[in-house]
């Protein structure tokens, strides 16, 4: 589906990037695992559009555009960034409604996209016409996640969901993961929680210093310690 | 003491051009939320709205309200073509944002200049709008031109906020603002939301030069005074708040109108740059904005 080859990307001078190559197949849930400042956010940025890069990025056997965030959200590539990027002073409903704007944002298809939102995160249902800003940070994940779902992506992208919440509130987000991959969904997961994004994972990258440290098959890993030594590597 | 009937009067006007400014203020607080970018520029939509209607009605016999639908839609086109000929290249190279303001400046002086070699430097008026004496309530005069200045503001108020509040483009202009990166994930086309910001503020700002220029008189050089006031009243309202820059207007143009009375016709600017002095000294935020 997805399939990253050499990319680089840099910030003025600095090389945040180097030729990364990477790939996500039809159905599968892929994690990115590295320390802070590995570039793992760079990466899905990089995929998106959002930074100088250069090499291929190409998604369903055609080349994603270079430099458009929203032509390659309209491609069905949608990315749930890191702090999440919800529209705060907005109500919860206008922030879902947003995620459809494909398609107008009204209708037949708008609304049983809605329901289905809304019964993967029920507790979004009772706060629809709240501030955005004003849920608690597990609530506006799920919202940020149910808004990407809304534009009915044909590969999510996700950047550090787990950041700063509640183990529970976590786990109950990532198992709905789970359950849309199973459903067919292809998953690109950012998370430095390497447990936690293994469970779920079919296949994992490594990235230390821009670069793919090693690409490793959760089943095979038998003790963290043996991850850990690429995070330094 | 002032006498009632003369203050009523006073504040009568006062908030008849307090709109205008608020008009030209809520074109600065769009463009600036799409974009971060304040558009110098703003006055000259101003000036082209009043003088496109004048030269459409003396040129071609236009009625009055066909020229005004007219020359705001033309406007409107030319507030595109300043997005995509002078601000989208800068933007597209990353300019920062005080070359871009900068750049909107110039644009102002071209327009002004471009419009003195065209119709020279004569000032031009056109007709009120419904030629009847003045309303009479208690000893104040309400001229027609008045009641159409104040109730055309409020109908285009209503339907901005309508628009923002309401439709999908209008939220998804709202989203621009709050954050675009995340707008454009969604799929919104960011770019075009900063052509439609300038074509709304440029509509914006015709329709206040062709409702004032009937009580005063239009020329190559009105706009750079509105658009003063109507930065003003934009900054008093809390930057990017357009309800906001409409109540600035309004105490903009009646405080305008008390000093001229008070102190005479030269205090004007003297007025408008204490309140906007007051504003930035105790309240920065502006009247509806909150710290950021
Ligand atoms: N806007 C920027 N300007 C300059 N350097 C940047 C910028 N964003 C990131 N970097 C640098 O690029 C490198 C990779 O950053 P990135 O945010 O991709 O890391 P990350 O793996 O997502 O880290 P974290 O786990 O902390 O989110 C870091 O060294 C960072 O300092
Ligand atoms: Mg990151």
């Amino acid at each position: 589906m997805l399939d990253v080859k050499q990319l680089s990307a840099r910030y003025g001078h600095v090389e945040a990037l180097h030729l990364i190559d990477l790939t996500v197949g039809a159905n599968e849930l892929v994690a990115v695992l590295g320390p802070n400042g590995a570039g793992k956010s760079t990466l899905l940025r990089s995929i998106m559009g959002l930074t100088s890069s250069s090499g291929r990025v190409t998604f369903a056997g055609t080349a994603l555009p270079r430099r458009s965030a929203s032509a390659i959200a309209r491609r069905g590539v949608v990315l749930v960034p890191e702090g999440r990027g919800i529209f705060a002073p907005m109500t919860v409903a206008e922030n879902l409604q947003l995620g459809a704007y494909q398609i107008g944002g009204g209708g037949a298809e708008f609304a049983a996209r809605l329901q289905h939102v809304l019964s993967l995160f029920p507790r979004l249902k009772e706060r629809l016409s709240q501030t955005a800003g004003s849920m608690s940070g597990g609530e506006q994940q799920m919202l940020a996640v149910g808004r990407a779902l809304m534009a009915k992506p044909k590969l999510l992208m996700l950047d550090e969901p787990s950041l700063g919440l509640a183990p529970k509130v976590v786990a109950e987000i990532m198992e709905t993961l789970g359950r849309l991959n199973a459903e067919g969904l292809p998953i690109l997961l950012v998370e430095q929680k390497a447990p936690l994004a293994l469970k779920f994972a079919h296949r994992a990258y490594v990235i230390a210093n821009g670069r793919v440290a090693a690409e490793v098959n959760p089943r095979e890993i038998k003790s963290y310690d043996e991850l850990a030594r690429y995070y330094f590597s | 003491m002032i006498d009632p009937t003369y203050l009523g009067q006073i504040l009568v006007n006062g908030i008849s051009v307090g709109c205008i400014y608020g008009l030209i203020g809520i074109g600065f607080c769009v463009i600036y939320n799409a974009s971060g970018i304040v558009n110098f520029a703003q006055g000259a939509f101003v000036m082209l709205g009043g003088m496109t209607a004048y030269l459409l009605i003396a040129k071609t016999g236009l009625p009055l309200l066909a020229a005004g639908v007219i020359a705001t839609l033309v406007v409107a086109v030319l507030g595109v073509a300043l997005e995509r000929l002078v601000v989208r290249p800068l933007w597209d190279r990353n300019a920062t944002m005080f070359v871009m303001i900068l750049a909107t400046l110039a644009a102002q002086i071209v327009v002004e200049r471009a419009m003195l070699l065209m119709v020279g430097d004569q000032p031009k008026s056109i007709a009120v709008f419904t030629d009847l004496p003045p309303i009479r309530i208690g000893g104040v005069a309400i001229g027609y031109q008045l009641l159409w200045i104040i109730g055309v503001s409020v109908v285009l108020i209503s339907a901005l906020n309508a628009f923002f509040q309401r439709t999908l483009v209008g939220r998804a202009m709202r989203a621009c603002a709050i954050d675009r990166e995340a707008a454009a994930l969604q799929g919104i086309n960011v770019s075009g939301m900063l052509a439609l910001s300038f074509a709304l503020s440029a509509g914006l700002g015709a329709i206040a030069g062709f409702l004032v220029t009937p009580t005063q008189y239009t020329a190559y050089n009105v706009g750079t005074p509105f658009a003063i006031s109507g930065f003003i009243a934009a900054i008093v309202g809390g930057f990017g708040r357009p309800l906001g820059a409409f109540l600035g207007g309004i105490i903009l143009g009646v405080s305008q109108a008390l000093a001229v009375v008070t102190f005479g016709s030269g205090m004007k600017n003297v007025a408008a740059l204490s309140v906007l002095l007051l504003f930035l000294f105790f309240r920065p935020t502006g009247l509806l904005g909150t710290a950021k």
